[in-house]
């Protein structure tokens, strides 16, 4: 069952990620800075748990704030552009980012070892976890708590007014900016909470891997969290983890026996994903027949 | 109807014989061995010569017998191998995989990045009950980077030891090359082992040699442009240059050299690249660098694996190599160990393999004895080889001197 377990934790990590850039693309931005937040998160978390011996909540916490602050400091210039020139943007600055704990280095001695991240050598025995007892299914138990958590505010906000502010501006900005919207404060609050939830992830990355280094949150991790959405879609929370199962749990694990073949099915397999499903896993066909399910369910009782 | 009643006497009948087939195999006992390794991406070839060499190795066991167990019967050993794709969250769960099954041992994986973060989610020290660590004994041919295996009890590396080998490799340049005074290094900077070795081991063994370290130029491991790295190298004029950097990355900087015409009197290279890539990458740009390596098909033994990993579909080097030393430790082990091999004994096997490992002091290896240390690394006996005509041909044996 460890095994298990453990992929459970994976699956969460990876809808956290996910859900960051979820919240931005509703605003109708591609951000590839999602890495970038989630490096934040994980170092500082890391940093604050190993270092100065914090418990893991209030470590995740402070790393997810920094990352929802510098996203939010980011934002406002990086979202005076648009389109492809916003996606350049945020790309750039995740490799900023990763490079900057490519080159940051701070250790200190304890107990005749040094501790802390060492640059392009990466930042070791983030061992939380293990040095508490805690088992693999405790920390999936964690893991999920948190996704649960997301998932519930998120599916909240977007079923209250601001959900319809951020789906107004990413359906056309003329029309939202014309009924008052102020777009840029808009995009920012995304682009914040966007960071924010990546920072949580990154957090609970770097205590379950208990190793982080800047290879871990390069261009893959920035393109999967913005795939996981894409692919299952922008009408629900639940697409983006449809598309997590699938790509993380079939395609990434469930393929792994196929050995070498498992990396040209990957690519056929998302490929062929998304011509059979264009707007996604959950589109609007999807949502509306699990409306009126539910509405005939309801009628029925 | 009475076509039915064919078809599931049939059926039953197949069953009943397929029932009777799987016995004695099922009565066979098995002892498991899970190796993983990157056997997609950059690194492939890596874990490709692990699993062929490991594959090779219990074969030849099972071919005398398999191993004898702690109740007096034989067991034979199969071996799985996962893909890990050199990546921690991948690796991390082929390991949770292996650790969830009947595998009393795993062995791998092929990239440092990979080890630090398996060696951390294992149990810190055995007897601590508090540690909630995996427990189950890693043993690892490939991921080279220094001094990882101290980071859990459970982890065990049949590595050479680089600090060793280039410490003694600067001294015989010294002394046999008495011209050259100032080195040029290059390093493969966003690659675990190769960014530790050039800034622990080559650069501070080379001026502790006492040669001038002039400079050096850093590359990333999906570079293919190596023009402005050659240019400063040029600028610099060394009398030899000290590349820590693997054979795809390698072959561009060589190539570039080739190119902008830059000729040290000596080359020397990372322990990793005195690989079969390398000389199918670039032999003709390689011709004459030295490399220090735990492996040379030098003796009977070594010449019959580098024969059977051939034979398999992969190729012996130093880290492939190290994989056939572990099988044979790890079988050696079972048995001094009384290992039994049966579903319920999984755990307690998995400790004896690990306490056996940790009492080791010495091992046979291929070209020679291997000495374990106490921290879970090894020693290995090393030779200096060169690329020789498309070929790594042995240039000297610090052994025998």
């Amino acid at each position: 069952m460890d095994f298990i377990w453990g992929l459970v934790q994976i699956l969460g990590v990876h809808t956290i990620i996910g859900l960051s850039a979820y919240v931005i693309l509703l605003t109708g931005q591609v951000s590839m800075a999602q890495a970038g937040f989630c490096a934040i998160g994980a170092y500082i978390a890391g940093m604050l748990t190993v270092l100065a011996e914090w418990h893991i909540i209030p470590g995740m916490l402070v790393g997810g704030l920094a990352a929802g602050a510098l996203a939010c400091v980011v934002g406002f210039p990086a979202l005076r552009v648009k389109g492809l020139m916003f996606t350049v943007a945020t790309l750039a600055f995740g490799e900023f980012v990763r490079l900057f704990w490519f080159n940051f280095d701070y250790q200190i001695s304890r107990g005749g070892f040094e501790i802390g991240p060492l640059g392009g050598e990466g930042f070791r025995q983030i061992r939380f976890f293990p040095e508490n007892g805690w088992s693999t299914l405790e920390v999936a138990i964690f893991v999920w708590v948190w996704v649960i958590l997301i998932m519930a505010i998120l599916w909240w906000m977007d079923r209250s007014r601001i959900g319809a502010v951020l789906r107004a501006v990413g359906e056309d900005e003329l029309a939202a900016q014309s009924v008052g919207i102020n777009l840029t404060a808009v995009k920012v609050t995304a682009f914040t909470i966007g960071g924010f939830i990546a920072g949580l992830g990154g957090g609970i990355y770097a205590h379950y891997t208990t190793h982080v280094e800047h290879l871990n949150f390069g261009v893959l991790l920035a393109t999967f969290a913005i795939a996981y959405p894409i692919l299952g879609g922008l009408r629900t929370v639940v697409g983006t983890l449809l598309a997590v199962l699938f790509i993380q749990g079939v395609l990434v694990e469930g393929l792994r026996f196929l050995g070498d073949l498992r990396n040209i099915l990957f690519g056929a397999f998302i490929v062929l994903a998304m011509n059979l499903r264009p707007a996604g896993f959950i589109d609007a066909r999807v949502t509306r027949a699990l409306g009126r399910l539910f509405r005939a369910e309801r009628g029925g009782a | 109807m009475k076509k039915q009643t064919l078809s599931l006497l049939s059926a039953v009948a197949v069953a009943a014989l397929l029932g009777t087939g799987a016995t004695p195999a099922a009565a066979e006992r098995t002892a498991k061995i899970a190796g993983f390794g990157a056997k997609s991406g950059v690194v492939r070839s890596f874990g490709v010569n692990t699993e062929a060499v490991m594959q090779a190795a219990v074969e030849h066991i099972n071919s005398q017998g398999g191993v004898k167990l702690g109740d007096g019967s034989m067991a034979m050993l199969e071996m799985s191998f996962d893909d890990d794709r050199c990546n921690a969250e991948e690796g991390i769960s082929v390991l949770r995989k292996i650790a969830s099954s009947d595998a009393l041992v795993a062995v791998g994986p092929t990239c440092s990045n990979v080890a630090e973060p398996l060696f951390g989610i294992l149990q810190r020290s055995v007897d601590d009950a508090g540690d909630s660590g995996l427990r189950i004994p890693i043993f690892t041919d490939t991921a080279i980077k220094g001094g990882l295996a101290k980071i859990s009890e459970w982890a065990f590396r049949n590595v050479p030891n680089e600090t060793e080998m280039y410490r003694t490799l600067f001294l015989w340049v010294k002394e046999n090359y008495p011209d050259l005074q100032t080195v040029y290094g290059g390093v493969e900077e966003d690659f675990a082992h190769s960014r530790f070795t050039w800034y622990n081991v080559m650069d501070t063994r080379a001026q502790e040699a006492g040669f001038e370290v002039v400079g050096f130029s850093k590359w990333l491991l999906a570079d293919t442009n190596f023009t402005q790295q050659v240019r400063e190298m040029k600028k610099a004029k060394p009398d030899f240059v000290a590349l820590s950097s693997h054979p795809f990355t390698l072959c561009g900087i060589l190539k570039e050299m080739n190119r902008q015409r830059v000729r040290p009197k000596l080359m020397i290279g990372l322990t990793s690249s005195s690989s079969m890539e390398t000389l199918q990458g670039c032999s003709k740009a390689a011709e004459g660098i030295i490399i220090p390596s735990s492996f040379a098909p030098v003796t009977d033994a070594a010449k019959m694996v580098a024969k059977l990993a051939d034979e398999k579909g992969g190729s012996a080097d130093l880290h492939s190599a190290a994989a056939w030393e572990i099988v044979e430790v790890i079988a050696q082990v079972m048995e001094s160990e009384g290992v039994m091999a049966t579903e319920d004994s999984v755990q307690e096997d998995r400790r004896k393999i690990r306490d056996g490992l940790a009492k080791l002091e010495t091992t046979n290896g291929l070209i020679g004895t291997i000495m374990r240390e106490g921290d879970g690394e090894a020693t290995k006996p090393y030779l200096y080889v060169h690329a020789q005509d498309g070929e790594w041909a042995v240039l000297h044996d610090p052994g025998a001197s």
